[in-house]
């Protein structure tokens, strides 16, 4: 209440131009809550440089250490700028335990995404269309494996090892546990695909033509919701391709095992593998934000299309 | 669906109203069965193992996986995880206003969910090597550049595996993850909220205290346990920080690592039964604080 001697002339008037959303007398308060101070300004960048050095430098860190062919103890300011080189990453991929690392995990990501698909869709569309009473249970089973941390569901594997030996000694038997760990991710994934399409016009279409329910999900569904069903593979990959606690407890040599090892022999050359992973993984993730948000723009623009016939059809009709 | 209405009025079309009902459900059966065999049964053989001694069910195993060493263990990680989880939620609340009120690039606040929806994903490994090479003890830049300025801190007691170094370590997952979740609560915070405060005579300060927290305190709550849940169970990064057993997630790994003997090992899989009990109850009430937020965010 010490603003009363502000000067009324001073303020401009309208709020449109600037001038504060309280009614524009001598007698109103200042406007609060919103920051409208200097002050207030320099804390928020101070926030957001504070923030952008703190996520940036682990990062830059990581790719000098991989990048520069220098030993890591003369790395200092004189040789910020020298012998940069990708020798030690030719270094980490000639590793003869590289090769097949990365192949059983890029064969356990594929394995992974196709088998959450193959189980994923149909649950979805199902719910969608039969059960949608389902729903809920559905949605509290999916995020299940928020509640019980992967070191845990190691405990619980390690129990049942000796009736399933059969089943755990191939390296394959990681996928339904990777389909568990992605699976709060992927279900939400394919489940907004689902929502943003007319499930049931197309189900109903496809099926009044004569097709199965085989035929409808293959050739109608999976091509209707293959933004999402990409964006769901990716976020697949991008869990498998980082997941250490089951494989290193299982003993499998999946690519983080080998990183591990690899870094704490040749700390470098692993640094450089490890800055690989990571922007292969950042690029997963920018790859899924592009697609879905294109995906929505020419949804948005469809149905304002749509919108816009239906107005036409309403006025003529009339 | 039209026929299960003529159904209830007793004009049977197709077949009975329960056996329709069922089928649909049976459609739910191979995704049910699948969480059954690869996260159920696990899970309830944990609890079923850490009750079962050998003079029967008992509850001692759960107790001494509670007490002595472990109970200091327990104690470590529920400090820390809670420390990384307030760490969090306040400056990922900081940067969500910021990001949130900064009008001038507009690219601005694009940029910085979308990198918080990649951030809050990234751990693990990379993530662990990443900080080595920036707080390392021999090559960290950071720990070189401020030793240059004659502060040593690993000899002042920092370690990328104590409470500080693995908060700082976590800090970098927890709050993009709080980014994304209070951004929508404070989205919700409506400019005519202000003006009716201020209308009424409030400050600055009384808004905040009457309206503006209040409103997002649900999701700070949510925010919190989900952090706290998310620091608690992570193991990975961790594992690369740190090789001694002082919190659980390592503790539970060397016991699983270990020549596990089922039956004789109950206060082993105690603390996986109480890891589990620790993480299922902060998302349950997550859920809870979360549909509370969402009343301000329609």
């Amino acid at each position: 209440m010490t603003d009363v001697s502000l000067p009324a002339a001073e303020l401009p008037v309208d709020p449109e131009l600037g001038g504060p959303h309280t009614a524009p007398t001598a007698m109103a308060p200042q406007p609060v809550g919103r920051p409208t101070a200097i002050g207030a300004a320099v804390l928020r960048w101070v926030v957001l440089v504070t923030a952008a050095l703190f996520f940036l430098a682990p990062l830059l860190t990581l790719a000098r250490q991989s990048l520069q062919n220098v030993p890591a103890f003369l790395l200092g300011s004189d040789t910020l700028f020298k012998k940069y080189s990708l020798g030690r990453l030719t270094q980490a991929f000639s590793e003869p335990q590289f090769g097949p690392a990365l192949t059983l995990t890029v064969q356990l990501a594929i394995a992974t995404a196709v088998a959450t698909m193959a189980l994923l869709v149909p649950t979805a569309v199902w719910v969608h269309l039969k059960v949608p009473k389902a729903r809920p249970v559905v949605e509290f089973m999916t995020v299940l494996p928020y509640m019980i941390p992967p070191i845990a569901l190691v405990a619980g594997i390690k129990i049942i090892q000796p009736h399933v030996r059969w089943f755990l000694n191939s390296d394959f038997s990681l996928v339904p546990f990777y389909m568990i760990f992605a699976l709060p991710f992927t279900y939400r994934a394919i489940d907004a695909g689902i929502k943003a399409i007319d499930v049931r016009t197309l189900v109903d279409a496809s099926r009044s033509l004569g097709a199965g329910w085989g035929t409808t999900l293959w050739r109608v569904m999976l091509p209707n919701l293959r933004t999402s069903l990409i964006s769901a593979s990716f976020l697949t990959m991008a869990v498998v391709a980082g997941e250490f606690t089951l494989a290193s407890l299982l003993i499998k040599r999946t690519l983080p095992i080998f990183q591990r090892e690899y870094t704490s022999s040749e700390p470098q050359a692993g640094y450089a593998l490890n800055l690989v992973v990571l922007l292969a993984t950042i690029s997963l993730f920018v790859l899924i934000s592009v697609l879905t948000k294109k995906r929505d723009r020419a949804r948005t623009s469809f149905a304002r299309q749509m919108e816009k016939s239906q107005q036409v059809a309403v006025e003529t009709s009339v | 669906m039209t026929d299960i209405v003529l159904a209830e009025e007793g004009r049977t079309v197709g077949a009975p109203l329960k056996a329709r009902r069922s089928f649909a459900w049976m459609g739910l059966l191979p995704f049910f069965a699948f969480l059954v065999l690869f996260l159920i049964i696990p899970a309830i053989s944990i609890f079923n193992n850490s009750l079962q001694t050998e003079n029967g069910l008992s509850l001692s195993a759960m107790g001494e996986a509670f007490s002595g060493q472990n109970f200091e263990a327990f104690k470590y990680s529920i400090q820390f995880s809670a420390g990384a989880a307030i760490v969090g939620v306040i400056f990922g609340t900081l940067l969500a206003y910021a990001a949130a009120t900064a009008t001038r690039p507009k690219w601005l606040r694009n940029l910085v969910t979308a990198f918080s929806g990649v951030a809050a994903n990234m751990g693990g490994l990379p993530l662990a090597f990443a900080f080595i090479t920036l707080l390392g003890a021999r090559a960290g830049v950071l720990t070189n550049s401020l030793k240059y300025f004659g502060v040593d801190i690993w000899d002042k007691g920092f370690d990328l595996g104590n409470t500080a170094g693995l908060i700082v370590v976590y800090s970098y997952f927890n709050i993009p993850l709080m980014v994304l979740i209070t951004l929508p609560a404070i989205d919700g915070l409506k400019q005519s909220w202000r003006e009716a405060c201020a209308n009424l005579g409030g400050t600055t300060f009384t808004y905040w205290r009457r309206v503006g927290l209040p409103v997002l305190a649900p999701s700070l709550m949510g925010g919190f346990l989900l952090l706290f849940a998310n620091s608690f169970s992570a193991y990975a990064t961790a594992r690369i920080l740190t090789d001694n057993s002082k919190i659980v997630p390592l503790r539970l790994a060397f016991f699983l690592g270990g020549d596990v003997k089922v039956g004789e090992d109950a206060v082993g899989f105690s603390l996986a039964s109480w890891m589990i009990i620790i993480t299922a109850s902060c998302m349950a009430l997550y859920w809870i604080a979360r549909r509370r937020a969402e009343r301000w965010q329609g």
